[in-house]
């Protein structure tokens, strides 16, 4: 039978599970294997009949209609629906005036689509290092690579927490330069009341169905502040003959799902708050940061380590990660690296072969960096130190599901001994030295 | 494909739950490869988001860019465009002993049962066919009988992983497989079920009530 429930509900928090032997060495599993169960997207009764509804509309206008309630839920002024969050990148780039040949600055830890998306616009991509405690694009960093060719600056809003906005606009607006904003994990993530996708003079956005806002499968959408750069993007994919639109079926579940979005959000909101008061506590983790006034989404819930709390200052960081890594993947709760290298060092931008014979780089060879890790070492610092919750946290999931991943958390770190041994006994390597991950 | 059968197949699918083509769990995906592989003749098939990620995935699939020429009679205006924009070159003749690039139609209720004629009559070593024409969105696949262009069509719209299910990682063993620029040009899973079924019924002979029979 197919069901959204696990075999069982899950047992609520227990004293004697946090004192037991570790999962990784025989003991109780925090959250058991047949109880793991997360459904992400939640597609309700409700959607199943608006896709109904949606057959006896015209294709045109169900997209159109999502792509306005969409807009106006951002605030942004105009919206443009697009299959993909690369191809809402590569138009946002396009409306911002983005040119063949165009430098156009993003960090260096993202999805690699962020800087695909400058490919596609045949511009080129210039990787900055991140700030060590948003992790989103360093302005520093951003305003130490621009040159009289850099025509966009494109932060990420990583994992769902906006980048900072007020100074990358103020470096954008000093230099004459266009503000692009990756908005792709920060669906209702804010800053001072201010909904991200609605700050840039252009901003995609990923709508594929691992999103805090899921459409049917896959979609993205680009926003526009002025009337000349939507027309300016319409206009390209036209006289390209490029074929960007969204599927009427992606946008009726989307439109669908919108209503519940708010909810959703404040049920990750609530599951982060518990978790990260349960993570500070231990000593060992650290919540995520959040800067005063902003909003994070919690797409994803990057979890720092802090070795020197726990009496383990004398091992590699990067060690005591993935022996942590280890042990809370035994006891239930699926932590990630989510990227292990920073993404100038991914295949495409080492090769550097774009459309074709090095195409768009060799517009502007003097763009072109050969860089290795160490080029960006906050980004590395990060990926030796962090862990990532996904789609575990991005559902909203139970309470005492919540609960049962701070126990989890606590188990762990109440054990450095064991962290210790595996460190011992393992042969682990640094995160950038495994083959390149896309996530 | 009758609005009742839509409502089914959509119904289906959301309530497995899996609508993302990323799911390890996704069977309409590989479900409509196979009735594409079927139907058209060919060992593999590629599914796309739209008719010119289709035709940038046919070439690019036959290591086929920015610099290059094709000898390809008869496209449309619109498909010059996309050419021009992916930097190949279009000759219009096709000279003693060249194939074309690639070969081309579209689907739609009215022609989706000739779906085999159509494909038996194509030549080229990959094969796009537009199935935006059905009614779900944009939608296409590349249909091709050798894996190298299967397997870089593939890695061309998912940023270069191998497949939907193995996704994260560009490990390879041969590097010319992992392409420059990528897209994500993935199909819905519920757009995939919609067409699957539509073609299906395509080819069946009318039948009438239960109680004709």
């Amino acid at each position: 039978m197919i069901t959204d429930f696990p075999d069982r509900p899950l047992p609520l928090p227990d004293e004697a599970d946090l004192a037991a032997e570790l999962a990784a060495f025989g003991g109780g599993q925090m959250i058991p294997k047949e109880l793991r169960r997360t459904i992400f997207p939640v597609i309700t009764k409700e959607d199943v009949f608006n896709l109904m509804l949606a057959q006896r509309s015209t294709p045109e206008k169900v997209v159109a209609d999502f792509a306005e309630a969409y807009r106006a839920y951002v605030g942004a002024n105009y919206a443009l629906p697009t299959a993909s969050g690369t191809s809402s990148l590569h138009l946002a780039l396009v409306g911002a005036g983005v040119q063949p040949g165009d430098e156009v600055i993003v960090p260096a830890f993202t999805f690699i689509a962020t800087a695909q998306a400058v490919v596609a616009a045949h511009a080129i991509p210039v990787f900055v290092d991140i700030d060590p405690h948003t992790y989103c694009m360093d302005p520093e960093a951003a305003a130490a690579a621009i040159t009289d060719r850099t025509r966009a600056i494109m932060p990420v809003h990583v994992h769902g927490l906006p980048a900072d906005v007020t100074a990358l606009r103020a470096l954008a607006d000093s230099r004459g330069i266009a503000f692009v904003e990756d908005a792709s994990h920060a669906h209702s993530a804010k800053v001072a009341g201010q909904v991200a996708g609605s700050f840039g003079d252009a901003a995609g956005q990923s709508l594929m169905a691992d999103k805090n806002f899921p459409l049917g499968g896959e979609g993205g959408i680009a926003f526009f502040k002025e009337e000349a750069s939507y027309e300016r993007a319409v206009e390209y994919v036209r006289r390209h003959g490029i074929d960007y639109e969204m599927s009427w079926v992606a946008a009726a579940f989307g439109a669908s799902q919108l209503k519940r979005l708010p909810y959703y959000d404040e049920v990750r909101a609530r599951n982060a708050a518990l978790l990260g008061e349960a993570l500070n506590e231990t000593g060992l983790f650290r919540a995520p940061y959040v800067p005063e006034g902003h909003v994070h989404a919690y797409n994803m819930y990057r979890i720092t380590l802090r070795p020197e709390e726990a009496g383990l200052e004398d091992l590699p960081v990067w060690a005591v990660k993935e022996a942590v890594h280890e042990l809370l993947v035994a006891e239930g709760v699926p932590a990630r690296e989510w990227q292990n290298t920073p993404i100038p060092c991914h295949l495409p931008f080492q090769h550097r072969l774009g459309f074709g014979n090095g195409y768009p780089f060799t517009l502007n060879p003097g763009a072109v960096r050969d860089h290795k890790p160490e080029d960006f070492p906050v980004t590395l610092g990060m990926l030796d130190s962090t862990l990532v919750l996904c789609r575990e946290l991005r559902s909203p999931v139970e309470y005492e599901r919540a609960l049962r991943y701070a126990d989890a958390f606590r188990k762990v770190a109440r054990r450095p001994d064991a962290i210790r041994k595996l460190v011992e006994d393992r042969d682990y390597v640094r995160p950038y030295e495994k083959a390149a991950r896309l996530g | 494909m009758d609005l009742f059968d839509t409502a089914t197949v959509l119904t289906r699918v959301m309530t497995s739950g899996v609508v993302m083509s990323i799911e390890k769990s996704d069977r309409e995906l590989p479900g409509l490869e196979r009735l594409l592989t079927k139907k058209t003749g060919r060992s593999k098939a590629v599914l796309l988001n739209s008719r010119s990620a289709a035709v940038h995935a046919a070439l690019a699939g036959q290591g086929i860019g920015h610099g290059d020429t094709v000898h390809r009679p008869g496209l449309a205006e619109k498909d010059l465009a996309f050419l021009s924009w992916l930097g190949i070159s279009v000759a219009q003749d096709s000279p003693e002993g060249t194939v074309p690039a690639f070969d081309h139609f579209s689907l739609d209720p009215a022609n989706a049962a000739d779906l085999g004629e159509l494909a038996a009559a194509a030549t080229a070593p990959a094969l796009v066919v537009d199935l935006t024409g059905i009614g779900f969105g944009p939608a296409a696949a590349v249909l091709t009988d050798d894996p190298k262009v299967w397997a870089r069509a593939e890695r061309l719209k998912i940023f270069g992983a191998y497949d939907l299910r193995t996704m994260w990682t560009q490990q390879e063993e041969a590097a010319d497989l992992v392409p420059g620029v990528q897209f994500n040009y993935r199909l819905s899973p519920l757009v995939a079920a919609c067409i699957r079924m539509a073609l299906g019924q395509a080819v069946r002979p009318l039948t009438t009530t239960g109680a004709e029979k």
